[in-house]
Formats: structure tokens, sequence, C-alpha cells
């Protein structure tokens, strides 16, 4: 059934591209040198090694933790108007991302929602890299004002009323709790009531507090891993090529598309940046991309740096399962803030059609325009030949194959 | 420098019968005579008031971030170079609202010609320079917007020498014959975004294995000004000669140099490798 779908869909794709394209040929355009072989093998998706451990979350792999994190990631209790949950803005079905420009929660935030595809594989987590787990991630828009806009109190107040039993059968008992006092209470620099009730907790409250939240974090995450790429359309071509089925190269892709892929891996230098099984290096760069003058200004990075290092949740504290050089991102972390002023993490191709707009502010609403603004830069990271419009609609079709499903816990 | 100071003589000889080049401030609405500049790659800006014009250079032709060196060229209402002025500059980033915590120091080389060696531009983006000038019983001030300072630690891009040109050899010999060093690394080939630990073995031009070398890394890609996104050590050593360099990390394919400087009691020397990573 799906092949008849295809072959459909192939005879559509080839008749519109005679329509389109009647006068371009693309001579040899489904040959490719042992070089280039082996840069398309590392893009693809059987080059993806398994999940990596993260020694930091003792509960990442558990799969009791897992299906309760789904619950909490979808759970809009966990926000200040009953209406935000993590899935709010990483939408299942927008490609764990959402259409906006800017997040939007109970308020709007600064930056455009990353998607989840593939985190776990990430060193550094949003733009900035301010998190160096999925856990740690989790825990930060709970507190955002703009985000879920509640408190780890109010968090651990809802696990007592409506999770205690499945959160014991992970995590143990419950620790005592003495009265809550302010359920906004939290350690919160933007809001000083906030942190005095915090700090009327007694320090055993606070520890359990925190405790209790961090368990919520890595059940998250324990889900969160779950979200993963599947078998694009390109990784069928890349599994057709290292099989030596060159027969059915032309079937799987069509000329322009391959022609693109040429130049993605080719003349316009994408793999700089965008490069392995999930197309990102997980690093951060500045390409001087145009942002609203109303907006302020984005150190990025810079900031991230110090924002990671500072975090009660890395790595290398109290509540990480890890120690020392296991935490071998944040041990090794480049503490030069001065080189990556305003830079922003590479994010992931995969499913990128599915997803606009672009860009860490929703800059951009098509692949088109990104890919406008790519070939005028002239940032050294990816400075490249001269690409032609032709050259970008096939990089923008080449773009297209790299949509597949997306797994997810149970699904 | 010489020659610049020469020229400005000449210039300064120039300006008493009437300028080569004199353009009146556009910021001001001419409220004050012409005021003369000098080169064509200079930035050109009249003090708020209009007492001084204030003519920038980059002896070195760069603007990057870290130390900078910077020519000042003064003169005053009436087109005359002025000496002996005091003048305080400000490295300021406006939209970061900061300065710097060196203070550079102006040096006075005549002909209305101050040199300031000591700018820095302590991260990348947009500077600006703010000058307060005080000659006499005259004083002013200028906020002189720069370049964009170089992103990424250092602007320089060099044009890759083609492949064949590259020697990646894993065994070298260093800079000033001192020592002979090789690496092994733990993953080969060497992939991209990934942690890496490598075995430097140190020996000296005859054979010796070094023993308790201070060993720095330096990591760069020639052609995009930046380098390794880590910081990586020289966390151990395994055994004499032998020594364990870790958190290297190549974020991008493409050419690479990992230089290591090596200080083992007297000697002191420095050897790089090439890298092609795809
Ligand atoms: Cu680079």
């Amino acid at each position: 059934m799906a092949g008849s779908n295809r072959f459909l869909s192939l005879i559509l794709v080839l008749g519109s591209l005679l329509v389109i394209f009647p006068g371009t040929v693309y001579a040899g355009v489904h040959d490719w040198s042992p070089g280039e072989v082996r840069t398309l093998k590392s893009l693809w998706i059987k080059s993806l090694p398994t999940v990596p451990q993260d020694p930091s979350n003792a509960y990442g792999d558990d799969k009791l933790a897992a299906s309760l994190g789904r619950k909490f990631f979808f759970d809009k209790r966990f926000s200040g108007n009953a209406k935000v949950s993590c899935g709010t803005c990483h939408r299942v079905d927008y490609a764990f991302t959402d259409d906006l420009p800017l997040a939007h929660g109970m308020g709007t935030t600064g930056r455009r929602t990353m998607t989840l595809i593939g985190s776990a594989y990430y060193p550094w987590l949003f733009w900035d890299g301010r998190k160096d787990s999925l856990w740690s991630q989790a825990l930060g828009p709970l507190e955002s004002s703009v985000e879920h806009g509640i408190s780890r109190v109010f968090v651990v107040s809802i696990i007592f009323q409506h999770y205690r039993k499945e959160y014991e059968d992970i995590f143990g008992p419950l620790p005592p709790v003495g009265k809550l006092g302010r359920l906004l209470a939290r350690p919160a620099s933007d809001d000083p009531g906030a942190f005095k009730g915090w700090l009327k907790l007694s320090l055993e409250d606070r520890e359990a507090v925190n405790r209790v939240y961090v368990n919520l974090g890595k059940a998250i995450a324990a889900y969160v891993r779950t979200i993963l790429p599947g078998i694009s359309r390109f990784d069928e071509y890349v599994a057709a090529l290292n099989e030596d089925r060159a027969g059915d190269l032309k079937g799987i892709f069509t000329d322009q598309e391959a022609e693109g892929l040429r130049i993605f891996i080719g003349k316009a230098k994408c793999t700089n940046c965008h490069s392995g099984p999930l197309f990102t290096n997980g690093e951060f760069h500045n390409l001087d991309i145009p942002v609203s003058e109303k907006m302020p200004f984005d150190a990025g990075r810079a900031e991230g740096i110090s924002l990671v290092l500072a975090d009660e949740f890395n790595c290398l504290g109290n509540f990480s399962d890890a120690k020392g050089k296991q935490c071998q991102q944040l041990w090794w972390m480049d503490t030069d803030t001065r080189k990556y002023n305003g830079a922003m993490k590479t994010p992931t191709l995969r499913n990128v059609v599915e997803r606009p707009p672009y860009m860490h502010a929703g800059q951009f609403n098509a692949i088109r325009e990104v890919l406008d603004f790519y070939r005028g830069s002239k940032n050294p990271d990816i400075e490249h030949q001269s690409l032609t419009n032709s050259d970008l609609k096939a990089l923008e079709a080449f773009l297209g194959t790299l949509s597949g499903p997306i797994l997810s816990l149970g699904e | 420098m010489k020659k610049a100071i020469l020229s400005l003589m000449i210039l300064g000889l120039i300006s008493w019968t009437g300028c080569a080049t004199t353009q009146t401030a556009h910021d001001d609405g001419g409220m004050h005579a012409p005021m003369t500049q000098h080169y064509e790659d200079s930035i050109f800006k009249v003090t708020e008031n209009g007492e001084f014009s204030v003519e920038v250079l980059f002896p070195d032709k760069k603007v990057e971030m870290g130390v900078n060196n910077v020519d000042l060229i003064i003169h005053n209402k009436k087109d005359e170079d002025v000496t002996g002025a005091k003048i305080t500059v400000t490295p300021w980033m406006p939209s970061m609202g900061h300065g710097v915590m060196e203070t550079p120091v102006a040096n006075e080389k005549g002909g209305g010609l101050y040199n300031v060696k000591n700018v820095v531009f302590s991260m990348t983006g947009d500077w600006e320079l703010r000058l307060e000038i005080a000659s006499g019983s005259t004083a002013d001030s200028v906020k002189i917007p720069l370049p964009p300072v170089g992103a990424m630690g250092h602007t320089h891009t060099m044009k890759a020498p083609s492949p064949s040109e590259i020697d990646t050899s894993m065994e070298k010999t260093s800079m000033k014959g001192q020592f002979n060093v090789s690496y092994k690394s733990d993953v080969h080939p060497i992939p991209v975004n990934r942690l890496l630990s490598w075995n430097l073995d140190v020996k000296t031009a005859d054979g010796q294995p070094v023993k308790n070398a201070q060993i720095k890394i330096l990591g760069d890609m020639p052609e995009h000004g930046h380098g390794f996104p880590t910081e990586p050590e020289v966390s151990g050593t395994m055994e004499d000669g032998q020594f364990l360099v870790e958190g290297l990390k190549f974020s991008m394919p493409g050419w690479w140099v990992v230089t290591f400087h090596i200080t083992a009691g007297e000697m002191m020397d420095q050897v790089s490798f090439n890298l092609l990573l795809n």
C-alpha cells in the first residue's frame, strides 16, 4: 500500500518536474564519489548511535519514569493558568515545536521554541546551551513567568495531590514536607516576594522540594529521550547506496533532490555545522542573523556559558547522579564567553521543512528565506562558492527529504 | 610609524596653506571652520562642541578582539595640529552599556599625532571610542563608532593550501628542533563533534622521553578564525614522555591546526599538527 502510494507520488513528482524544469538535465546526478558516499553515510540515520546514557539522570532509561514523564509533559495543571503544558510549545503535531516566531506560554518569551527531536544526543540544551541535561532543561520553563509561570513548590503540591502513587513507585516515598507556605515560592531573582517565601521554608523542606522537583525533571527527561527521528527518504536513499542498489536511487530521489544533496555536502558547505545524522554539530555560532530592532540584544551562548556554570541543577551539582569527569561536556566546556557573543546553537534539520518559522527568534518564515540569507553570508564558517537560484531550489527540495516519522514513547 | 609621522609633517606643511582634502563635518551643520581628513581609510569626526577634529587610524590595519593599536590625529578649530593635549580614551560598547577594565594611555608622537597602544576590546560586536580632549583652556569630547570587532577570537581567515600541500603527519619535529612529538587519538579516523583524548608522545631530539613537561594546547581552523569549542588539557602523565590530552573536540569538518606549546626545564618549543577532517 505504502509502495503504491510512493509510486503514485513519484509519478506526480516526475510529472511536475517535467512541467517546471523542462530543460534541466542533471547528468550523473546519482553518481557519488567514494568521499561523497562517506559523507552521506555520516549523515545517515543508521550512523546514529543508540541514545547516549545520561550519567546525571539515574532514571533516564527507566520505562516507568518515561511514562510518568509523558503524563507530566502533557499535564496543563503544571501552569499558572492551567492552560500550559510542555506540549503547548513542543506540539506533537508540529514536530515537537510550535508555529510561532517566539514561544508563548503564560506570556511571550524572547526566543523560538526548539524542537525536541533527538535532543537526548545534545550536550547543550536551549539556543544558548544554558542547560547541560534534559532533566535540568525541563525544570527551567516551569519557573519562568512567561512559560508555565509556576514554582517548584507548586509542582510538588501537584505531585502530592495527583501523582503520589506513581511517583513513589519509581522514586520511593515522597519526603515529608511541612507547610509549603506560599505556593509560588521559588529562589527567583525576578520575584522578590517568591524568593522571600522560598527562604521562609526550612532548609529541610527546601531540600525535599528540590529533590521532588528534580525527580519530575528526570521523569520528563526519560520521556523526551524517546523522541527520535524516524527513517526519512534521505535515509532510504543512503540505504540504497550502501547496499549498492544504484538502480533504486532514481526511484527514491528526484534528480533535483539529488542535486540539492550534492550542493548541501559540497559547495554550499552546509555540513560545516549541520553534520552527523541529526544534521547539527550541537555547537554555537553567531551568523549575524538579522533580528527585529524591537528585540533586546541577545548575547546567546556568551550568557549561556555563565548560566550553565551557575545552575544548581547542572551535571556537577548536588542533584545530579554524575560526578567529576562523567560530566564531560561541562568539564571541558569552553568558558571564553567573548567568543560566543550572540552565538546560538545549530538546530537539527530533521523534519525541518515541516516546522517554520526558522532561526532563534523565528526571523524567517520560509526555508527559501533562510537559504537566501545564507547565500549572502560572508561568515568564514559557511563561506561558500556562489549559489544560483536553481541551486537554492535544489537545496530546498533536498531539505524536504529529511522528513520522516517522529518516534516517541509508545508510538 | 616613522612613515606616518613623516607624511603627517608633510601634510602639516600643506595645512599651512590649505589641505589636500578638506571636509566639513556633517554632524553639526558647518558651525566651524573646515577641518581636514588626511587619510581615506581613517574614521573622521568632529568633537561635540566643534573644538577639535579627530582622525582615527589603525596602523595594524585591523580591529579585533583583544589588544589593539590606535592612532589619533587631532586638529583644532583652525585646523591646526594640536600638541600637548591631554586625552582620555575609553573603549565603550553601547549595546552592552559597558567599557573595559584597562584604561588605555595616549602617547604623543608630535605633529598632532597620538598613539594608543593598549585599546582592549573585550568582546566581539560594535564598539566606540569615547575621547575627552583637553588642550590649554579648551576641552571637548567625542564618541567615535568603530568598525565591528571581529568574531570568534580572531579575524584572520587564511585560505587553505590545497590538501596535497598540507602535511598531516602525526609525528613531527618541533619548530626549533627541540622535541620529537607524535600523537595518537583514542578514536581513529578522527570524528567531528566528539570529545576525544590524545596520547601525546614527547621525546627530546636525541630520543629521550621528556619528563614533567608543561604543555599548552591550541586548536585553530585557520580558514574560519576559531578554535575548539572546548578547553582541552593535559590531564596526566601516563609514563615518561607520554601525556594524556583530554577534552579535544573538533566542531567542524575541514582544516584544523593543533599546536602544542611544550616547556620542559630549559627547553621551550612548539609543534603544530594539521588535520583534514570530513
Ligand atoms: Cu569553523
